[in-house]
């Protein structure tokens, strides 16, 4: 799959999953059974594990503030999709604003809002049938058999869809690729001094995509284009200048 | 724009500034072709009560067939002066009257009328065209090629060969050519089914406009996906409507450029719009007691189909279509939206949305003005509708922890204040924005009058 280059924001590894190191050659042991896969920023696109695939579900995990919703817009963006993308908005809370800073164009994102259960799976349907590519938020009370007949109409469309349940999770086995959040960390708001500008972001990759393992990945997310990304071995205190 | 603005030199096209410059007092209005093609329906309606089958090229200017008409009422004189008295009645000196052969001709003719000659005849068409600039062609690129090549005028471009235009400049050249020789369009007809047209009823009748804005919408797209499978296009189409109370309406647009289906939906959401208006504020013929039932019916095709970018899709772009119209079936007009980027201090100002499927307009506040004060990027990807009550303590002035739920979570650092003054000339109070880092993520938080608000999750 070529990658749009209109993905902006986040940086994640070019490094193949099966090639990455394992956990005693990067000097970490993190408490718990996980494994642990620090996978190394660098200038480049979204890491192939983080695309989307026509057919496949990307399930996001993590509350409000985790940095879930411009994950998955950046996924989206990312897309190279014909037709427009649909951002299924059960809070009724979305800034396309947001969008167009993870690079999607204004004409091409269409936003449908729907925070009824009952009809959302209708319309979650309904959509899945025609356009490209979805993200959407699930709102509670949406049952399980309705998400996983939603899963099957997608690999049947062959289109890709990401899903974000607001409370709650997925029901197991239902996303090809699960991201859930694990921490969230801002530089450069500098107490009162600065302005929030990278963001890092620990997400816990787990499903199919990743082989049945469960893998920490950290992102950076930058927001705008106005800092360059550097290798984290080389990362520089916030506030100054790296190349 | 009308007479008083026309005679202080306001032209049609003139920038805002220019036409302020030229005249001070002029008021700027924001165009609404739906409001003008309702100001026009009693015109149209004059029109076509003696000259049938008009057809609607847009607000404010309408093509009526003379031939039968001029039979009927013993000669061209009679029914101009019938027509120029409708006229006058219904809009003083506001209108102008072009006659011509053929449209293009007289379109061209009502341009040259003016206040002290409403009423311009043309008795060759191809000889009072030939003096018209080539900006008449109303193809901006096309007349600058021209010039750029010293064809100034309709009379030069007529006189040099038909196919070495062609050669140069495509099926656009052609139809230039043909209008600047006095030839309007000459469609090629299709060999069609003989019935195109899609109609629709609608139980209980429909007397909003939105929803019969939105049936509209999915006739206008049942007809060109029909239309389009045989590769043609419509320059006419006629729009028929039957009232509760069994009147039918029926109105024709046309249109030079054959009509896509937005501009379809546009028009036939123009003429609902006018005839609904008229119904209920001028007591005249148009709907009443709400539509059931709406035909469209395709006339004068050609086979000048739109020609889709290399990397368009028109069966994918369809399907997405349907199925985007489907969800607005289900939930609603103000569910389905898109956005534009608009200028403004916070992200909620900076994103103007409007309903998927409608025309956005010109944004209301510039996006590319500077906005001094204004919140820098990245923007929160969640932005409430109105801003919630957030509780923050504070430790001499310096954020120290806020409610997130039922828990208090510490603030590991901030960024701000923002100020923003706001309108304080209308008494508006000022607001200071800061963004606060927690454990949790971050939020965005506006502070006026001593209370504090979310207004932003940078999730």
């Amino acid at each position: 799959m070529v990658l749009s280059s209109a993905a902006r924001g986040f940086r994640g590894s070019t490094i193949p999953l099966e090639e990455l190191p394992a956990p005693d050659e990067v000097g970490l042991d993190l408490p718990g059974a996980h494994r642990v896969h620090l996978v190394e920023p660098a200038v480049g696109d979204l890491p192939a594990p983080l695309q989307l695939t026509p057919g496949r579900v990307v399930g996001l995990v993590g509350s409000a503030g985790s940095g879930m919703t411009r994950l998955g817009l950046a996924m989206l963006a990312a897309h190279p999709a014909t037709g427009p993308a649909v951002y299924l908005d059960a809070r009724g809370w979305l800034c396309p604003a947001a969008a167009w800073e993870a690079g999607m164009d204004p004409d091409s994102l269409v936003i449908v809002r729907c925070d009824d259960p009952v009809a959302w799976g209708r319309v979650a349907a309904t959509l899945v049938e025609g356009v490209g590519a979805i993200c959407a938020e699930v709102p509670a009370g949406v049952k399980d058999p309705q998400l996983r007949a939603l899963a099957a109409l997608v690999r049947r469309r062959a289109i890709p869809m990401v899903l974000r349940p607001l409370r709650g999770d997925l029901p197991p086995g239902l996303a090809h690729l699960r991201l859930m959040a694990r921490s969230v960390e801002w530089d450069g708001a500098d107490a009162g001094h600065g302005r929030l500008g990278r963001r890092r972001l620990v997400v816990e990759a787990s499903g199919k995509a990743v082989q049945g393992r469960t893998l920490l990945v950290e992102l950076e997310d930058h927001g705008t284009d106005a800092v360059h990304l550097v290798p984290r071995l080389a990362a520089a205190p916030a506030g100054r200048a790296a190349g | 724009m009308n007479l008083l603005a026309e005679a202080a030199g306001v032209t049609v096209g003139m920038r805002r500034r220019q036409a302020e410059a030229v005249c001070p007092v002029v008021v700027t209005l924001v165009a609404d072709p739906g409001a003008d093609a309702a100001r026009f329906e009693p015109v149209a309606v004059a029109v076509e009560e003696l000259i049938p089958r008009i057809e609607v090229v847009a607000p404010g200017l309408v093509y009526a067939p003379l031939t039968g008409a001029v039979r009927y009422y013993g000669g061209e004189e009679p029914l101009v002066e019938r027509v120029v008295k409708e006229l006058a009645a219904l809009t003083g000196d506001g209108y102008r009257l072009g006659i011509a052969a053929g449209p293009f001709a007289a379109r061209q003719a009502a341009d040259h009328a003016g206040a002290d000659h409403p009423v311009h005849l043309v008795v060759d068409d191809a000889a009072f065209l030939a003096g018209l600039d080539v900006a008449r062609l109303g193809r901006e690129e096309l007349a600058a090629t021209f010039r750029w090549l010293g064809i100034m005028t309709l009379g030069e471009l007529s006189q040099l060969p038909r196919q070495a235009i062609v050669s140069r400049f495509g099926a656009d050249g052609l139809a230039a050519h043909r209008l600047a020789a006095g030839e309007d369009r000459n469609p090629q007809p299709r060999p069609l089914p003989p019935d195109l047209a899609v109609e629709e009823r609608f139980e209980p009748p429909l007397g909003d406009l939105d929803r019969a804005g939105f049936a509209a919408r999915a006739m206008a797209h049942r007809l060109m996906a029909e239309i389009a499978r045989h590769g043609a296009a419509p320059h006419r189409v006629e729009v028929e409507a039957e009232a509760a109370d069994g009147a039918v309406r029926a109105r024709t647009w046309r249109s030079l450029d054959p009509f896509d289906e937005a501009s379809l939906a546009e028009r036939v959401r123009w003429q609902l719009r006018a005839w609904l208006d008229h119904a209920r504020m001028r007591s005249g013929p148009g709907i009443r007691g709400g539509l059931v039932r709406l035909r469209l019916a395709p006339a004068d095709v050609s086979d000048e189909g739109r020609q889709l970018a290399l990397h368009e899709d028109a069966h994918v772009a369809a399907e997405a279509r349907r199925a985007i119209a489907q969800a607005q079936a289900i939930l609603g007009p103000d569910r389905v939206l898109q956005a534009k980027p608009q200028g403004g201090r916070h992200p909620g100002e900076r994103v103007a949305w409007y309903r998927w499927g409608e025309d956005p307009g010109a944004p209301v506040r510039d996006p590319s003005a500077p906005w001094p004060g204004g919140l820098p990027a990245p923007s929160p990807a969640l932005v409430p509708p109105e801003p919630l009550v957030l509780e923050v303590e504070w430790d001499e002035g310096i954020p120290t922890r806020i409610r997130l739920g039922a828990r208090w979570v510490p603030i590991t650092t901030w960024a701000g204040p923002w100020r923003n003054l706001g309108r304080w000339w209308e008494g508006a109070a000022p607001a200071d924005c800061y963004q606060l880092v927690t454990s949790a993520g971050a939020f965005l938080c506006e502070i006026r009058q001593g209370r504090a608000y979310l207004t932003g999750v940078y999730d």
